[in-house]
């Protein structure tokens, strides 16, 4: 059983999570976690929010093809202690992101690590 | 209250195995309790908290917290044990044991955004897996409102561990120290207490997101014992429209307004953000009664609300208001209307002072409560929040200088919205797009960044995976004014969605409209009521109807 851990108060702040809810808001079973992928690519938006901080970066294919790609991670309190902040990233930034793709069709991918354009490492959620 | 079925039957569970672990504990020691002396509690909550001859009472004298504390230890009596109690004295222990067993007005500031029902980021949580124990349920701010002996935190925690599978005592070691029972706080404030003179005239400024600032007045009249009627007049600074709004409320500990108020003038389009509507009140009384500063909401889940601040009159000329929140450098005779009270019939220009580089060249107009200058701005102004002084009175904070706007923010950056159902009304979420300059390190985003005020957007929904382009008719519609309406039918299923303001003039480096971001998740309508009409009924005891002996 996973809860969402939105480490906010939010307007019903008195109810009590359901699991059910909070599962199906996504967590981790919309990403394929048997395997994760690297992309290198440029940040073209980072948004340090709850529930989850967002990262969207730009992947060109071999086609040369650009390719915008939704990366999601943790939430803001779990990112802290990993090193984040809110201006990790930049529009613009190179940086490699691996993770896990997500399930559908969409360019989707659950983020646990990024490398920075100064070569830091910066870990967002333990690898499977 | 909102639970889910299968936990209140484990609530039911618990409470029966706590009430056997209470009947049989010895009274804590090491720490001196509050003695209960009400003759009501004593009463009411006797044949299970045994009193002893110090008139100290089981769990009770050894713990404090806030009105919806109390309410809510009531409201498990009442479920847990079918205390009997009527709707009169459930407001009497509630008020007695506020009053009597509560927080110091520090320590209830420091939650009171859970009172409040804001959207607040808690940003206090301890390191490690104690920061999740309590928040993957509740706010920590719920654990952070009581007070409890070092051996009431840790019956509380093993008993929490019980229902929960928590650890316990890793809890109840770090509550004890970060919530004592007796602090210094609350110490000094049971000496302080004096008697409350609430009553009369208070100027009041508010402001409600989607509908900008507010300025009025506030009529406070005594109706028994802490108990007050009031009638605030609110104009709004943006279109001169007023709203008369009337209420009633108990105030606990000398400082914890509760109350509720509506619009004299029922709303006549029946929209869920109407101004007229029914709303709670809380509002902390600072300790020297001179000021108070609160929110009042409502909505299913409590998202609509007046942001409220008041203080006490002067009789001197006193600023409270400004319709502008920032000016830009090197721009002439930008038109500030300052509201106030009691400015005088001659004022001089150079009386306004907003400090350096900017200067107001004209007084346009002015009356006993509204000043309209003429100000300038140097293009070499420091950039920066300024206060606005005039005469011996500040108005703190009053104006932000800038030079462009950077980014925009969209506020709250992170909520909630929930599609209804049969049962359930829907919950809705206004937003707001607020303009950030970048601050004195260059770098936007960061702690420095100068808040400029609303900026004038369109608003539009994106959700998560959808394709560019794809409607959002399933998820809900936006208003041009930023209020997200959850579709009638829900869809079954959670949405990742941003609310995105696009700014109508101001554009980035690149010529680009400036754009900024909410994440809202539309969630279906889990969250059952549990369906208890006379618990529902308690959640207004607190503050509705006279808490007088004499009803």
């Amino acid at each position: 059983m996973k809860y969402v851990t939105w480490i906010f108060v939010v307007t019903m702040a008195s109810l009590f999570w359901i699991s059910g809810s909070a599962e199906g808001h996504h967590g981790y079973a919309a990403f394929d976690t048997r395997a994760a992928l690297t992309f290198v690519g440029t940040v073209s938006e980072f948004h340090w929010t709850n529930p989850h901080c967002v990262v969207d970066f730009d992947v060109k294919d071999a086609q040369g093809q650009v390719r915008t790609w939704h990366g999601e991670l943790s939430s803001p309190v779990h990112l802290v202690p990993r090193g984040w902040t809110a201006t990790t990233l930049e529009s613009g930034d190179k940086i490699t992101v691996t993770g896990y793709p997500g399930k559908s069709n969409v360019p989707s991918i659950w983020v646990t690590k990024i490398l920075l354009p100064d070569g830091k490492e910066l870990k967002a959620e333990a690898e499977k | 209250m909102i639970i889910a079925p299968n936990r209140l039957a484990a609530s039911l569970v618990f409470f029966t195995l706590s009430c056997w672990a209470v009947a049989g504990q010895a009274t804590p020691v090491g720490q001196e309790g509050i003695p209960v002396t009400d003759p009501l509690v004593i009463a009411k909550c006797g044949d299970c908290h045994a009193r002893d001859e110090r008139g100290n009472m089981e769990r009770l004298s050894w713990g404090r917290t806030t009105p919806e504390g109390w309410q809510d230890a009531l409201k498990r009596m009442i479920l847990g044990y079918n205390v009997p109690v009527t709707p009169v004295e459930a407001r009497l222990i509630v008020k007695y044991l506020s009053t009597n067993h509560g927080l110091a007005p520090e320590e209830a500031k420091a939650v009171l955004y859970d009172a409040e029902r804001r959207i607040h980021e808690e940003t206090n949580l301890p390191r490690g897996g104690l920061g999740n124990t309590c928040t993957r349920c509740h706010a920590f701010a719920r654990a952070l409102s009581w007070r409890r002996s070092a051996e009431d935190w840790k019956q509380f925690a093993e008993l929490h561990a019980a229902r929960y599978q928590v650890p316990s005592e890793e809890t109840a070691t770090f509550l004890a120290k970060a919530a004592p029972l007796h602090t210094p706080e609350w110490a000094a404030w049971s000496a302080r207490k004096s008697t409350l003179n609430l009553a009369g005239r208070w100027f009041v400024t508010a402001s409600i997101r989607g509908h900008g600032k507010y300025y009025g007045e506030m009529q406070v009249d005594p109706a028994g014992d802490d108990e007050f009627n009031s009638r605030v007049t609110l104009t709004s600074v943006q279109d001169g429209s007023t709203l008369v709004r009337t209420g009633r409320s108990v105030v606990y500990g000398g400082y914890a307004w509760r109350g509720r108020s509506k619009g004299t003038v029922p709303s006549s389009s029946g929209a869920p953000e109407d101004l007229a509507s029914e709303a709670r009140e809380v509002l902390w009384i600072a300790p020297d009664q001179a000021t108070a500063e609160g929110r009042s909401f409502w909505g299913q889940y409590q998202e609509f609300g007046f942001d409220v601040k008041l203080q006490r009159p002067s009789a001197n000329p006193t600023p409270i208001a400004i319709d502008k929140a920032s000016l830009r450098t090197d721009s002439q005779a930008n038109r500030v209307r300052l509201i106030g009270y009691n400015f005088s019939a001659e004022v001089a220009p150079a009386e306004l002072n907003f400090g350096t580089g900017v200067r107001a060249r004209r007084i346009v107009s002015h009356t006993p409560t509204e000043l309209i200058a003429e100000v300038d701005v140097a293009a070499e102004a420091p950039l920066g929040r300024r206060d606005l002084t005039f005469r011996s009175s500040v108005l703190p904070a009053a104006l932000a200088i800038y030079d462009r706007v950077d980014y925009i923010k969209v506020k709250p950056e992170s909520a909630l919205a929930t599609f209804g159902d049969a049962k359930h009304l829907r919950g809705y979420q206004q937003f707001e797009a607020i303009g950030y300059q970048r601050g004195a390190d260059g770098k936007p985003h960061t702690a420095d960044d100068l808040e400029l005020g609303p900026v004038d957007v369109t608003w539009s929904l994106e959700v998560f995976y959808a394709a560019n382009g794809a409607s959002t008719d399933l998820v809900g519609e936006m208003s041009v004014t930023g209020l997200l309406t959850p579709a009638t039918t829900s869809p079954g299923n959670n949405f990742d969605v941003w609310a995105v303001a696009t700014a109508k003039d101001e554009k980035d480096q690149n010529g680009k409209p400036l754009m900024g971001k909410g994440y809202v998740v539309v969630t279906i309508p889990a969250y059952t009521f549990n369906g208890h009409q006379y618990v529902r009924d308690l959640d207004r005891w607190v503050d509705d109807g006279p808490v007088s002996r004499t009803q």
